[in-house]
């Protein structure tokens, strides 16, 4: 006996079963993409308490964090818009600051990326701008911090002169004036990110300071995942 | 073709779609930046697009290739059917992403088009099958 799921029906009805699977799907998506399409909400007045408590004392400069003698140097590759970044910043970077880098051990260079959109270059370009007053790192920590949807419309001037005016001793319009000045430094990043073969953000390289570096793939955003790699170049 | 040569290559396609699903997956619960030429891994993978009705997008693919890969498993007409609905289901939503990527995200996964051109071949594969039950004694 012939099934009567053959010939013809069985095509028209895999066909109507297919429109119905990509129909259901593509309403899901479109519906749920509109709930999360909310007018990006300019940041309110932001605090600063966490970031002065993790950067206090700790020696800066230009993109560099800590002393220029620790023996040890770890390269972050970061995008401001990357939420994996700012989540290693939350939970990661206050651990090897206080581990690390306060003892004189490391050194951590931002090497800032800006492949999710303008409104990468545009935060990059100020916290690069923050780097010629010593200060690139409380840029990078509180436009982490106070992140919004990428190329949501987030990054704006007035964010920046709101994230400036709340690190002390930064000149603010000399740091906005200064941004036009910055694209050697996004070019030397870029290429070196490219160099390195670097493809994502957060990424990791680690080497002694002034040797080779190599990079360091990480499992999780926690200071875990780069312990190893520091803790064996210490003891060497 | 015989049933089994094109059960054997569904099974592998949808394999090979659960590796790639399985892959975004992980990287997206782990935190882990994704391996990606494009440079658009992430953006794709963190905009409003990338979840469905709560679900992130590769797990909904995972589910969609372990699907496949079990009507491959199984010889009767249901299955059959029901391999090629899911396929052009699966292509049509891939189409449909596409356009998001390129129209609306302006950026593109590379992983994600490796799914797609899995389930572009994935289709013909299971239509074939359909129409090949034909010649076949029911079951």
């Amino acid at each position: 006996m012939k099934s009567w799921l053959r010939g013809p029906r069985a095509f028209a009805l895999a066909g109507v079963l297919a429109l119905l699977i990509a129909g259901a799907l593509v309403a899901a998506s479109l519906t749920g993409s509109s709930d999360g399409q909310a007018a990006p909400e300019p940041p309110a007045a932001l605090d600063s308490t966490e970031t002065s408590r993790l950067l206090e004392g700790v020696p800066q400069n230009g993109t560099v964090l800590g002393r220029p003698d620790a023996p040890v140097t770890l390269v972050e590759y970061g995008d401001l818009q990357c939420p994996y970044c700012s989540a290693w910043t939350h939970e990661a970077l206050p651990v090897l600051v206080d581990e690390y880098v306060r003892p004189g051990k490391l050194r951590i260079e931002f090497r800032g990326m800006a492949f999710i959109g303008p409104e990468s270059e545009t935060g990059l370009r100020a916290a690069l701008a923050a780097g010629e007053q010593d200060k690139l790192w409380h840029v990078v920590d509180l436009l982490y911090r106070n992140q919004g949807h990428e190329n949501s419309g987030w990054l704006t001037d007035e964010t920046l002169r709101l994230v400036g005016s709340s690190v002390e001793g930064l000149d603010v319009d000399r740091m906005l004036d200064r941004r036009g000045g910055m694209s050697a430094a996004l070019e030397e990043s870029r290429a070196s990110a490219a160099a390195a073969g670097i493809d994502g953000t957060p990424s990791f390289q680690v080497g002694p300071t002034g040797g080779r570096l190599r990079r360091v793939p990480i499992e999780s955003l926690d200071a875990g995942a780069l312990r190893p790699a520091i803790d064996a170049l210490l003891a060497h | 073709l015989s049933d089994g040569t094109l059960r054997f290559c569904i099974g592998a396609l949808a394999s090979a779609g659960l590796l790639v699903a399985g892959y975004l997956t992980y990287a997206r619960y782990a935190g882990a930046s994704i391996t990606c030429t494009t440079g658009g891994c992430e953006t794709v993978q963190e905009s409003s697009y990338a979840t469905v009705a709560g679900m992130p997008v590769p797990v909904l693919g995972l589910l969609g290739y372990a699907t496949v890969l079990a009507t491959a498993f199984l010889v009767s007409d249901a299955a059959r059917s029901a391999g090629a609905a899911l396929a052009l289901g699966a292509f049509a939503f891939s189409a449909y992403l596409v356009i998001l990527q390129l129209a609306v995200i302006d950026a593109v996964c590379d992983w994600c088009l490796v799914s797609d051109a899995i389930v572009t071949v994935l289709v013909p594969f299971t239509l074939l099958r359909l129409s090949a039950a034909d010649r076949r004694p029911a079951r």
